[in-house]
Parts: structure tokens; C-alpha cells; sequence
């Protein structure tokens, strides 16, 4: 895998030469996309549903769950179905499968980036404080990176075998969402399912960077829990994309 | 001298029917067919094997396992050397790109580093005889323009063992036989190479050494133009039986 670094890197170059060539606005969506659905959220969920935000104006305390789950979100989909539409390549030349999981993967880093300067700004005009717990944010990135390639992976090797997964995947990503802290605050469930709530290792990744960035107080045993989830989750990801790689291609 | 590569009975089966696209075998329905069965052979360093064969013989099966694509049903392919292969020229050309950008991806995709390529840019681009387009997206060249340039970066391409598939004819006249040329320069250079080509004039030209594969089976090794020969006798006898 690390002999084929260099190919990591032009696969990501590709890619994000290649994105926004026939777009009007080019590289602005990248932070447009989570912008204007934190508008949504903020008609929708702050205003007509009132959900608590944490003490946090609620259209910053939205952005800020959007900019982990639009980052995760994103390379789940398109490194979940990023083996088909490279069927050519992958049958015509041997590298590493799952570079190409790790290039999409990246990809999407390098907006999450971008997004997350927008973020630092919005705080900036609302006049929220960072907190010192922005030291936490790269460990929670690094968690969410993981996560978002565990997932894909196991996802893009059932795609092959059968489309099917390819319409699920949307669905489940959608489902994903609302069962995440993304636009309200995990306290809103009740005390009795947090654990089992915890269990989703993107709770703990979301509200964790919110809260570390807002300077809220962290709820360090939830994080434990998503991250332990998070390692065996990758662990068993890639063993069975591992075991389904022996014929990938034959079946691609 | 030890030998750069040992197969030592390789078979590679592939499942007809629904249980191909990765569905449940159903028994007596699902036919599967070997691709390659027992194949065995050993290739000496700077050897150039030509492989000759119908289609449908199992030649791509077996540069495809060679490649390390494809795994193997049976038997074991044991490569003491940096392989590289060519299946198929312009790899990952992106039509949105410069040609100087492809040059860059497409090496890196077939197994360059970004240093050997930088080494080499300029004899590829000379090769190519495209330098006034470098800054041109691909999606503005002739499709002989963008082959040319595809060719000129996997004739650069160095590994010690190299697996090719009928990429030779490419361009016009006098760039195949640059091509042409080039080749022969390689091949002088003392590397081991895999050959397929549906051309066995240029089988005999290139290779000492031919392999020829019948349903799945080897069943010639030897001098190329003996080997040739064989396989363009089989072929016309069923031609004129016909």
C-alpha cells in the first residue's frame, strides 16, 4: 500500500482537477452544499420545531453538524460506489483495491477543510469563542476518515456482487443522519437509550466536535464507546473486503 | 541461470450464468468453464515469450493472473522481479486533462514513480511528437494523437519483467513503425517480456520463445516460429475443413 502512495496522491489530484470543470460556480459548492442546508434546518428545526441547540445560535450549531456529516456522508456515498464506474481500470491494471477508497475518501477531506474555514468564520461573525478543545478536532476527523472507509468498503464490495446496495446506500445514509446529533443535540434522547445511542459511532464524532469547538463540555465516555465501535467496525470492514477482493474482478 | 518467473499448474475457472454475477450456484444449471487448465512453465531473465492462441483460448486469462488482476482457482505464478503490465494503453486518461497531466496520472496508474517520470517526460513527449499540445486537453486530440501519446508513456515504462497485449499497432504507418522500433530497443535491453498478439508475424519478429494455448491449455512451447507455425497450420486445417 505505501509503494502505491504517489497513486493515492494523482488519484486525488484527478479528482479534484476534473470536479468542477463544467460547473458555473466551481469550488464554492463545497461550501455552498452544507451552507444552504443549514438554512433548511434552520427554517425547519430552529424555527418551527424550536429544537434546542445548546445555547449556540442555531443556524451555527447546524453548520457545525453538517460539516462532519456532509464530510462523512459524501465519501460513504461515492467510495461506496467507487469500484463500478473504475471496472476498467480495475481489470486492467493491479494496484491495491482499496486506494481507490482512500483517494474518494480524500477527496472529501480536502472539502471538509474548505467548509471548516467557513465554519471558523461563521463563528467569528456570531461571536462565538473557539474552545481549546479545537486540539480535539483532528483525532475526531482522523475517527470520521475511518469510519467513512470502513463503511465504504464493505458497502462497495456487496455493490458489485449486487446493485441493490448501490439504492439502499442513499437510504440508509439518510436514515444515518437523524439518528446522529447532526441538527439537534444528543441530550434530546432520553437518558435510558444514550447508551445504545452511543453505539453509533458518528454520535460521538459529531457531538464531540461541536462540543469541542464550542468549548461545551465533552462526554468523554460516549467518545470511548464510538471510538472502540469505530476500530472494530474498520477492523471487520476491511477483513471482509479482503476476503471478497479475491473476485472482485471476476464477478465486476 | 534461475529462472525470473515459475507457473506451476495454474487454472483459472470462471462460473456461467447467474452464479457469474455472484449469485447462489444452482446445481445443474450453473455451468462453469476452465479458462486455463494446467498450465506450467518457467521463463528464463531477458527471455520474450510470445503467446499465441484463438480467442477465447485463455491468453488474456493468463497475462491477467500474470499481472497479479486476477487470482488464480488452482496453482501459483512466482515472479522474482518488479512486474509491470500493459494491458491496455492510455490507462485512466481523463479527457478533461492536458497532456501533461495524463502523462503524469497514466504513469503513476501503470506503476511509475512520479520521479521516473519526470525523468522521463521529456523523451516521452519527444517520443510522442505532440509538444505543441502538452497544455491541450486530451478531449481536443485526434484519437491517433491521444494513442501516440498513450503509446509513448508505456514505452518508457521499465519494469524488469513487462506483460504486453497487442499494444503495438498504434498511429499511422510511420509511428508503428517507431513503435515498432522502440520495442525491438527494449526488448535488446535484456528484459522479460509477455507477448499477445493476434499478429503472428510480429510474434515471430519480436519473440524467441512461444507459447501456444488451446482451450485453456498449453499445448506448445518452444522457438517462436516453430511454435507459430504449428498454430497457423491448426488454423488453416480447420479453415479449409470447413
Amino acid at each position: 500500500m505505501w509503494a502505491h502512495r504517489e497513486l493515492l496522491y494523482f488519484l486525488i489530484w484527478r479528482d479534484l482537477k476534473v470536479r468542477y470543470k463544467q460547473t458555473a460556480l466551481g469550488p464554492a459548492w463545497v461550501v455552498l452544499q452544507p451552507l444552504l442546508m443549514a438554512l433548511v434546518f434552520t427554517v425547519f428545526m430552529g424555527w418551527l420545531a424550536r429544537v434546542p441547540s445548546d445555547g449556540v445560535p442555531y443556524p451555527l450549531f447546524a453548520y457545525a453538524g453538517l460539516v462532519p456529516w456532509t464530510f462523512f456522508s459524501s465519501a460513504v456515498a461515492t467510495a461506496g460506489n467507487g469500484l463500478v464506474p473504475n471496472a476498467q481500470m480495475l481489470t486492467k491494471v493491479f494496484f491495491p483495491r482499496m486506494l481507490i477508497h482512500l483517494a474518494l475518501t480524500g477527496v472529501r477531506l480536502t472539502d471538509l477543510l474548505v467548509s471548516f474555514v467557513v465554519l471558523l468564520l461563521l463563528m467569528l461573525g456570531y461571536g462565538v469563542g473557539v474552545g481549546r478543545g479545537i486540539l480535539l478536532l483532528p483525532v475526531l476527523v482522523l475517527q470520521a476518515t475511518l469510519l467513512a472507509v470502513g463503511v465504504a468498503l464493505w458497502f462497495s464490495a456487496r455493490i458489485v456482487r449486487r446493485r441493490d446496495y448501490a439504492t439502499l446506500l442513499p437510504v440508509l445514509l439518510q436514515a444515518w443522519m437523524f439518528a446522529s446529533p447532526v441538527i439537534y443535540p444528543s441530550r434530546l434522547v432520553p437518558e435510558r437509550w444514550r447508551l445504545l445511542y452511543s453505539l453509533n459511532p458518528l454520535a460521538g464524532v459529531i457531538e464531540g466536535f461541536r462540543s469541542a469547538l464550542f468549548g461545551l463540555p465533552l462526554d468523554w465516555a460516549g467518545m470511548a464507546v464510538s471510538g472502540v465501535v469505530t476500530l472494530l467496525l474498520l477492523a471487520y470492514s476491511v477483513r471482509s473486503f479482503l476476503r471478497a477482493d479475491e473476485n472482485l474482478v471476476d464477478i465486476i | 541461470m534461475r529462472p525470473i518467473v515459475q507457473v506451476r499448474s495454474l487454472s483459472k475457472s470462471y462460473r456461467l450464468g447467474r452464479a457469474a454475477q455472484g449469485g447462489r450456484q444452482r446445481p445443474g444449471r450453473d455451468a462453469f468453464i476452465w479458462a486455463l487448465r494446467e498450465v506450467s512453465f518457467e521463463v528464463l531473465p531477458g527471455e520474450v515469450v510470445g503467446i499465441v492462441g484463438r480467442n477465447g483460448a485463455g491468453k488474456s486469462t493468463l497475462l491477467k493472473i500474470l499481472s497479479r488482476i486476477v487470482r488464480p482457482t488452482e496453482g501459483e505464478v512466482d515472479i522474482y522481479g518488479r512486474l509491470g503490465s500493459l494491458l491496455e494503453i492510455g490507462m485512466g486518461f481523463h479527457p478533461d486533462l492536458t497532456g501533461r497531466e495524463n502523462v503524469y496520472l497514466n504513469g503513476a496508474i501503470i506503476g511509475m514513480s512520479r520521479g521516473e517520470i519526470r525523468r522521463k517526460f521529456d523523451e516521452i513527449v519527444a517520443f510522442s511528437e505532440l509538444e505543441e499540445f502538452l497544455d491541450t486537453p486530451v478531449k481536443h486530440y485526434s484519437s491517433g494523437m491521444y494513442l501516440r501519446l498513450a503509446f509513448s508513456v508505456a514505452a518508457h515504462f521499465e519494469p524488469e519483467v513487462l506483460v504486453l497485449d497487442e499494444v503495438l499497432a498504434v498511429g499511422d504507418a510511420a509511428f508503428q513503425q517507431k513503435c515498432y522500433r522502440k520495442m525491438q530497443d527494449v526488448i535488446q535491453e535484456g528484459r522479460t517480456i509477455f507477448f499477445v498478439s493476434h499478429d503472428p508475424s510480429s510474434v515471430t519478429r519480436l519473440c524467441g520463445r512461444a507459447l501456444l494455448i488451446e482451450s485453456g491449455r498449453l499445448k506448445d512451447d518452444g522457438p517462436a516460429e516453430t511454435v507459430v507455425r504449428r498454430y497457423l497450420d491448426g488454423v488453416n486445417s480447420e479453415v479449409s475443413s470447413v
